[in-house]
């Protein structure tokens, strides 16, 4: 008992003393290298739902942004997935871009200004994203592979990496953030099967099937975990905080 | 004759099959080099001996890797003056489609290549990292390789060619097309070196009296927008000042025929 409490003061001042020692002769950490940075507003998750196009409707995969960023202490924010639900007899489709505020939207990876004092870090914003005008959607956005990164800072795998590829994120979307208006599934049903059905995804590295669409590159066949498997995904999906 | 006949398709296949399976430029059966980025500048800053010399430096590196059969132009384009009409870049290039070194795709025609409509532009053409290939097939070093504190000093730059440089001259809008006359983004239609005079503070566009050039970058990164051919201006026209910004003076060139 005497020996526990004995710790219980002195261990903090260990530890401080130890950090101490190590921090000389190293670069301080800056503030603000730390992951996720107080800013980030926009995050890939860094592991699926892992039952294929099944994420258990929007709610479900609101949930599962909410539960990561909870992990990572981000949970005070309102995040959303950035999803659309296609219409339904008596439901309204719901488009991804009004799902998820206004923006601007910052990373995990907040960076320092570098040696020429800039800030490579340059937030995306909602019209250049989605490119609602031509000369926005010629010039493009930050939303490169570097930028889309999880709630840990993490890289998302891509073309050229170690397999498996991640880079196929589920979206369900047009290229301007707008839910499909045909017949044809691409929402894995509205985010509840895990069997047939087909979802669009984007790739958060901007390269493949031909064009650089972050959020709408292609379709996939299935909808199982193993069906976007398949494709060069994994059934991740891109989270924005509305707050 | 069944059998010889078999044997010919056999044959024929076996012959095919490894043209296909490593179609590359310069090998029989391969998609021939129709575009690539300098593996090297001119060096001297803005200064390309205008259209003429950048498209001879165009078809000087095509020749070194047998690709000198073809005609290459420099995308580039120059702003209008008194009885000299502007050129665009996009007009000088051909009609497409271009494929990299490495036989892939950049771009089916014009409209794909610069974005001409909404649709066309939100999707992108397929110039990225990946396939923005020199002559040689080498990737150009980009944002996020080998960084280094001076990796924006020419000095260090020129004998370090894995320091990022992914800044390509185009003196062009996104379109593809010039700007209107006045302010330089052409570095004076490629012929000059000089930098701003004035010592006002460095900023990436065009403005009165200060040489400047229009450039894009080949990854996709960069800029805060990652533009193939329109992102952001330079510090001026030096070989040292567009290195200041990661640039080295490199520049598409592409096959009109």
């Amino acid at each position: 008992m005497k020996n526990r409490l004995l710790w219980m003061m002195i261990g903090p001042l260990v530890v401080a003393s130890t950090a101490a020692a190590q921090g000389r002769g190293n670069v301080a950490m800056p503030t603000s290298d730390r992951v996720p940075s107080s800013l980030m507003t926009f995050f890939v998750t860094s592991r699926p739902i892992g039952d294929g196009g099944n994420l258990g409707g929007l709610a479900g995969a609101d949930a599962h942004c909410q539960a990561l960023a909870t992990e990572v202490g981000a949970g005070g924010k309102t995040w959303r997935a950035y999803l659309s639900t296609q219409a339904r007899p008596g439901q309204p489709a719901v488009n991804a871009r009004d799902r998820i505020g206004s923006g601007p939207w910052y990373n995990a990876k907040e960076r320092l200004p570098d040696y020429l004092n800039r800030r490579l870090q340059r937030p995306i914003i909602q019209s250049e994203i989605h490119g609602d005008t031509l000369d926005e959607a010629r010039r493009g956005s930050n939303l490169t592979k570097e930028f889309a990164v999880t709630e840990k800072g993490e890289l998302v795998n891509g073309i050229g990496d170690p397999m498996p590829t991640r880079h196929d994120i589920l979206t369900g979307s047009q290229p301007d953030g707008r839910a499909f208006t045909d017949t044809d599934d691409r929402t894995c049903n509205n985010w509840t099967s895990n069997g047939a059905g087909s979802a669009q995804v984007g790739h958060s590295d901007r390269i493949g099937n031909g064009n650089q669409s972050w959020n709408s590159s292609h379709a996939t066949t299935g909808c199982s975990q193993r069906d976007l498997i398949s494709w060069g995904g994994v059934g991740l999906f891109y989270c924005f905080a509305v707050n | 004759m069944r059998i010889p006949v078999v044997l010919t398709a056999i044959l024929a296949v076996s012959v095919a099959a490894p043209c296909v399976a490593f179609a590359q430029h310069g090998m029989p059966g391969g998609t021939p080099m129709t575009f690539f980025v300098t593996s090297e500048p001119i060096g001297n800053g803005g200064n390309l001996g205008g259209l003429a010399g950048a498209d001879a430096h165009c078809q000087q590196l095509a020749r070194a890797v047998g690709a000198g059969n073809r005609t290459w132009r420099a995308y580039l384009s120059t702003q209008a003056r008194p009885g000299q009409p502007a050129v665009n870049a996009r007009d000088r290039i051909g009609t497409g489609p271009w494929y990299n070194f490495d036989g892939v795709m950049i771009a089916r025609d014009l409209a794909h290549l610069h974005g001409d409509t909404l649709e066309l532009a939100r999707l992108g053409n397929n110039l990225h990292k990946r396939t923005g290939l020199t002559e040689k097939g080498q990737i150009v070093p980009g944002l996020n390789d080998y960084q280094v504190p001076r990796d924006t000093d020419w000095e260090y730059s020129k004998t370090t060619p894995y320091t990022n440089r992914h800044e390509m001259l185009t003196g062009s809008q996104l379109d593809g097309r010039a700007f209107p006359p006045g302010i330089d983004y052409t570095c004076n239609s490629w012929t000059s070196n000089a930098d701003p005079t004035s010592g006002g503070p460095q900023v990436l566009e065009g403005g009165a009296g200060r040489p400047n050039a229009q450039i894009g970058f080949p990854d996709r990164n960069g800029g805060g927008n990652g533009s193939w051919n329109s992102s952001h201006g330079t510090t001026g026209c030096s070989q040292t000042a567009l290195n200041r910004t990661h640039g080295v003076g490199m520049f598409y060139c592409f096959a009109t025929n």
